[in-house]
């Protein structure tokens, strides 16, 4: 809401300050976002004076001026009939929104750079001359270069601008912020004052009411004989000010009266009403309404309506129809000032996708008893400025305002505030805001709010009434006086915080993305037909194609990540996401929801550097990282097993199932060629992708000592050479499973195929370390063990000795 | 003899002083000092001299030994000093070290984490509610029925008429509510979703919610809470403001400014000159919002709040462009 400091103070006289004031309402409740010159462009605009005229096309008045600023001379190209060198007038740089909309620009007219315009007194919504340029001298003699033409004139505002909360509809104009204003500096409103007579009744139009439960209220008034026309430059200003653009003198009123009571009006043209009559009623099926902005609309039955005898002429509280809207040929006019139920009001104008100044009142709720006089105070004013007669007013109002009563205890609003405010400073306080308070007995008060507060209903509403007013500050400021909780609530955090903990140890960073994604990246995984992570949960009303549904895995948030990286040249990457993925359930139903952990490194394995060697990562620096976050997170009897059952975006072959116990806590593999592609990433990707519900499940928190060993160890080497598909896990179990005590560490210490060892074989080294708990063992003892199982591993995996 | 001796003194110091390098002193001990050097011969020839003068001359000998073994010495320490440190052949240490690869939490992450903290010492406890919620628990039981304006404030993501991305984690305070009695203290962080996106916004961001019910918990305990976060997340001295506002499931709410942290209160740009930067939201919890849980609001009062993460997170790290958080740029990542 923009409210112009001048109309406020016509309203409520107050002696604070612009800035005071803005304070002041700030701190009960309407905050005042900016305190903004309300005529900007009469602050940018200036006194300069015309040294030197250039006659450019005679014809047509075109000339190059040179005109003498505050900040040097600059040139514009001008069309107006009466500069002359030496006059005073108007200079308006670039870059100034003029009250038109349109903004000044530097522009070449006649092949001649013109920097800003010269301006008459009319383009600067002044009282004048709209002929030529503002000759300044002649009105103003003693003006100087350099003063700002809202200096020189006078015309000078501040405007607030304040954000209003939606349980504060009564603000929405400037008598209600006047109210609020009145109600901190103890001052009393103003409000305008209405001469018409109220009692002539309105003839010859009928108006009725066919939903009284829609439209408790209407008020109908007519004005004949009227003449429409620009409106004067105060009130175009106003309106300006205020953020509304002004149309003619008798919409604009209709406008000014909204902004100044917050009541919306609409004008109708009375002579293009069939009747004339007014019926308000709801749409039926098949409707349809041109309104005001030339757009057919086709209206929902039970949208609320004003009709005619024939047809609808009005989205009521939303938009008028264009047939019966105000011209410049109108003469008749039918001023319309109802009460239309908010949430009917709401629902219209969501529907129409039409939010209007009127229906962000109606929706909000506007005072119900001020119908009549705002009707009458438009009538005045358009008296005033169109001419015309007054021809009467009309009131149906079938349904008429019962204020509320509500009860409150001060020792309670005491109580729940930490205040001992005394019961005659809280009836003082609401009394200010216009309620009326009653002692029901010593603890009990009764308040009736005004009938513009709606939005108070019970005791806590009054509560607020007295805290805001009493002032925030003014609250003390206490440390409670606490139980101990021992009950929890559930919640993953916790193991979330040490999963992060412990994969940043390891050098990974955190990514955080966007949990929607498009329907194509989640499709470029090829995921197979009946895969759970199809089940995507579908927004209504997405933002954008690619932020349309909701992720069902994090790999698609991971692979856009590693492509804007690569793109932007950060070629090496080591990250992890751990978020939501949802499952669709179905409609009304909360889909399923997962926590996930995606794990990927990609490019080299050390920063660029003298001190490492320059090295890609692989699929086994990964595998470390889930094999050390297995165990810090004490997952006992981890296992990796190569996986049949291959995810569609993995390269064959290269994926592992990573179990604890029977659990599947995840996967890790190469991500395929193609599928990086489609994310136009051109390097290899490795990935894993864990749920960290069953990663939890599997931590365990506890942990055994095992006693060191205080003998000396014996250590053994072997070199086999194996066929190239045995794999290394089904060796290491083996061993495992021979189940020798001494056998306290074994380990492979080298891998190799090549040259030395011959076509579809490798070389396996495994270092054995033999150690007894209770002696020294001695070579013998060691061989006795050793030989043996040495020659179960070369006879189970048919492999030689590497010599 | 004795002059001989002074001016082998005289001699011997001004080449010490003179003596540029570590090799020439050395050559200067060797011509002086030496086995063979000017003093030893002396030294040795003592015997040669009449027997009264060999004490005399013998100590004056000695007195001039001592005097260029010390400064020798001297000369040495000064010429080691201005040397500069000592080189070893094949070795750089400053070279820079092997650094391994740090491992970077999202800034939200961080900031999460300290909001959290501050109320965890505070025997707050950790919550959490799904992020694709029934609009029940986002709207209705916060007192915002079907129809009301106060659904303006939040542009909501639908997923049917029912469903909703939770436009704020005020639904967690239902959940909690539900499931457990008072007293209760509870500090809940997460995603929230809002249809806007521009500079200041992202269709995603977090925000932490808390709650506190108990017997006799007043406005005042609200301030005092919330004004310590404040002072524990920003500066000690930070200056809090309260500002009546409206949220549906609260009343009476508030908005709480801390001082401008870019200008200490003279007004800048960030915070469009008014010296105050909102961070907060918070209220004392609705009767209504009591009634839809089964707590009896005679017997218990509360207060809620909502922050913000992004905000606060830009405000602390002067990042200007919310997008940042969520394009995981590495260059952004790794400053954090």
């Amino acid at each position: 809401m923009l409210v112009p400091s001048s109309w406020l103070r016509q309203l409520v006289s107050v002696q604070a300050d612009d800035n005071e004031l803005a304070d002041a309402l700030t701190l009960v409740g309407l905050e005042v976002e900016a305190v903004e010159p309300a005529y900007p462009w009469l602050v940018n605009s200036q006194v300069a004076r015309i040294s030197r005229v250039e006659t450019l096309d005679e014809q047509k008045h075109i000339s190059l001026c040179t005109v003498e600023t505050k900040d040097g001379e600059v040139k514009v190209v001008c069309g107006a009939p009466n500069v002359k060198e030496g006059m005073l007038t108007a200079y308006v740089p670039p870059g100034t929104e003029m009250p038109d909309g349109k903004e000044v620009k530097e522009a070449t007219i006649y092949g001649k750079e013109s920097s800003g315009m010269l301006a008459s007194e009319c383009e600067l919504l002044l009282e004048g001359d709209a002929s030529g340029i503002f000759d300044v001298s002649l009105r103003f003699p003693d003006a100087k270069i350099g003063q700002s033409i809202g200096e020189i004139t006078g015309i000078e505002d501040t405007v607030f601008e304040i954000g209003i909360t939606p349980n504060r509809p009564d603000c929405l104009s400037i008598l209600g912020v006047a109210r609020e204003a009145a109600a901190i500096f103890d001052s009393k409103v103003k409000p305008p004052e209405i001469e018409l007579d109220d009692s002539q009744p309105l003839e010859g139009v009928e108006i009725s009411i066919e939903d009284p439960d829609l439209c408790t209220r209407y008020v109908g008034a007519a004005i004949e004989g009227v003449e429409v026309a620009p409106s004067p430059g105060w009130l175009a200003r106003r309106l300006l000010a205020c953020g509304v653009r002004p149309i003619n003198n008798i919409v604009d009123v209709t406008n000014y009266v909204l902004l100044e009571l917050g009541q919306p009006l609409h004008a109708f043209d009375l002579d293009t009403l069939a009747g004339p009559a007014i019926v308000v009623r709801q749409a039926r099926k098949g409707e349809k309404i041109t309104t005001l902005d030339g757009k057919e609309r086709e209206l929902l039955e039970g949208m609320l309506l004003i009709c005619d005898k024939d047809r609808p002429v009005a989205v009521a509280g939303v938009m008028g129809g264009f047939d019966t809207e105000v011209t410049e040929k109108t003469r008749n006019v039918l001023i319309e000032s109802a009460w239309f139920a908010p949430s009917s009001i709401r629902r219209t104008a969501k529907a129409l996708k039409l939010p209007t100044e009127a229906s962000y009142r109606f929706e909000r709720g506007v005072d119900p008893l001020i119908q009549k006089k705002a009707a009458l105070r438009a009538c005045q004013l358009i008296l005033e400025l169109a001419g015309g007669t007054f021809s009467g007013v009309k009131d149906e109002n079938p349904v008429p305002f019962k204020p509320v009563k509500v009860t409150y205890r001060p020792e309670r609003i005491n109580r729940l505030l930490g205040t001992t405010i005394p019961a005659a400073e809280m009836a003082k306080i609401l009394k200010a805001l216009e309620f009326s308070v009653e002692e029901i007995d010593q603890e009990t008060f009764q308040a009736v709010p005004p009938s513009f507060r709606a939005d108070i209903k019970a005791e806590e509403d009054i509560l607020e009434e007295v805290a805001r007013c009493h002032g925030f500050a003014k609250i003390p400021t206490a440390s409670p006086v606490a139980t101990l909780i021992v009950q929890r609530p559930e919640s993953f955090r916790p193991f979330m915080d040490s999963v992060r903990k412990h994969l940043t140890s390891q050098g990974m960073s955190e990514i955080i993305s966007y949990s929607f994604i498009g329907p194509k990246e989640l499709a470029a995984l090829n995921l197979p037909e009946g895969d759970e992570r199809s089940k995507a949960v579908r927004l209504m009303n997405p933002l954008a194609e690619d932020q349309s549904i909701m992720r069902t895995t994090l790999v698609p948030c991971m692979l856009s990540t590693i492509s804007r990286n690569i793109r932007r040249r950060n070629l090496s990457l080591s990250i992890f996401e751990l978020g939501a993925v949802f499952i669709d359930r179905g409609e009304g139903v909360i889909p399923a929801e997962y926590q996930r952990c995606c794990l990927s490194m990609t490019g080299k394995r050390f920063p660029e550097s003298w001190a490492w060697p320059d090295k890609e990562v692989d699929f086994f620096d990964l595998k470390g990282v889930i094999e050390n976050l297995l165990s810090l997170l004490n997952c006992n009897k981890a296992s990796f097993t190569p996986s049949s059952l291959c995810e569609s975006f993995y390269e064959d072959g290269t994926q592992l199932d990573i179990h604890v116990g029977d659990g599947l806590i995840g996967t890790v593999g190469q991500v395929k060629q193609e599928v990086a592609k489609s994310f136009n990433i051109p390097q290899k990707v490795f990935l894993a992708d864990l749920s960290l519900e069953n990663l939890s499940r599997a931590s365990s928190s506890q942990k055994r000592f095992v006693p060191l060993d205080r003998f000396p160890s014996v250590e053994r080497d072997l070199a086999i050479i194996l066929d190239d598909s045995v794999r290394a896990q089904d060796v290491l179990a083996f061993i495992e499973k021979s189940g020798i005590e001494e056998l306290v560490c074994f380990y492979i210490f080298d891998v190799y195929r090549g040259k030395q060892v011959p076509k579809g074989k490798k070389s396996l080294g495994i270092h054995f370390v033999y150690r007894s708990k209770d002696r020294t063992l001695s070579e013998e003892d060691v061989e006795r063990l050793h030989s043996p199982l040495q020659e179960s591993i070369l006879s189970e995996f048919k492999g030689s000795l590497r010599s | 003899m004795e002059d001989r001796l002074r001016s082998i003194e005289g001699e011997a110091l001004e080449a010490i002083e003179k003596a540029q390098d570590k090799e020439a002193i050395e050559g200067l001990k060797v011509r002086y000092l030496g086995r063979k050097g000017v003093l030893t011969s002396i030294l040795k020839g003592l015997g040669t001299l009449p027997k009264e003068e060999r004490p005399k001359i013998g100590k004056l000998a000695n007195q001039v030994k001592v005097k260029i073994e010390k400064a020798i010495k001297e000369r040495l320490k000064a010429l080691e000093k201005s040397a500069g440190p000592r080189l070893i052949k094949g070795f750089d240490p400053t070279l820079p070290g092997r650094a391994l690869p740090l491992g970077h939490s999202h800034p939200i992450t961080q900031i999460l984490d300290e909001v959290c903290s501050v109320f965890e010492k505070l025997g707050f406890s950790a919550a959490q509610g799904p992020e694709i919620e029934l609009d029940f628990y986002n709207f209705e039981a916060l007192n915002i029925p079907p129809d009301h304006p106060a659904r303006d404030m939040q542009d909501t993501f639908y997923v049917d008429n029912k469903v909703l991305l939770r436009t704020h984690t005020s639904p967690i305070q239902i959940r909690t509510m539900e499931q457990m009695r008072p007293p209760i203290r509870i500090i809940a962080p997460g995603k929230v979703y809002r249809c806007d996106s521009d500079i200041t916004h992202t269709p995603m961001f977090h925000q932490v919610e808390g709650l506190m019910v108990d017997e006799n918990v007043s406005f005042a305990h609200l301030k005092g809470i919330l004004t310590h976060f404040a002072q524990e997340i920003f500066h000690r001295d930070t200056k809090v403001r309260f500002r009546p506002s409206f949220f549906p499931f609260t009343e009476p709410s508030a908005e709480i400014d801390i001082q401008c942290v870019m200008c200490r209160g003279e007004g800048c740009r960030v915070c469009s000159h008014t010296g105050w930067l909102e961070v907060l939201g918070a209220g004392l919890v609705h009767p209504a919002v009591f009634r839809h849980v089964g707590i009896d609001p005679e017997k218990y009062s509360g207060f809620a709040f909502g922050l913000g993460i992004e905000r606060i997170a830009m405000l602390k790290y002067g990042i200007n462009d919310i997008r940042l958080f969520y394009d995981n740029d590495m260059r952004f990542l790794s400053q954090f």
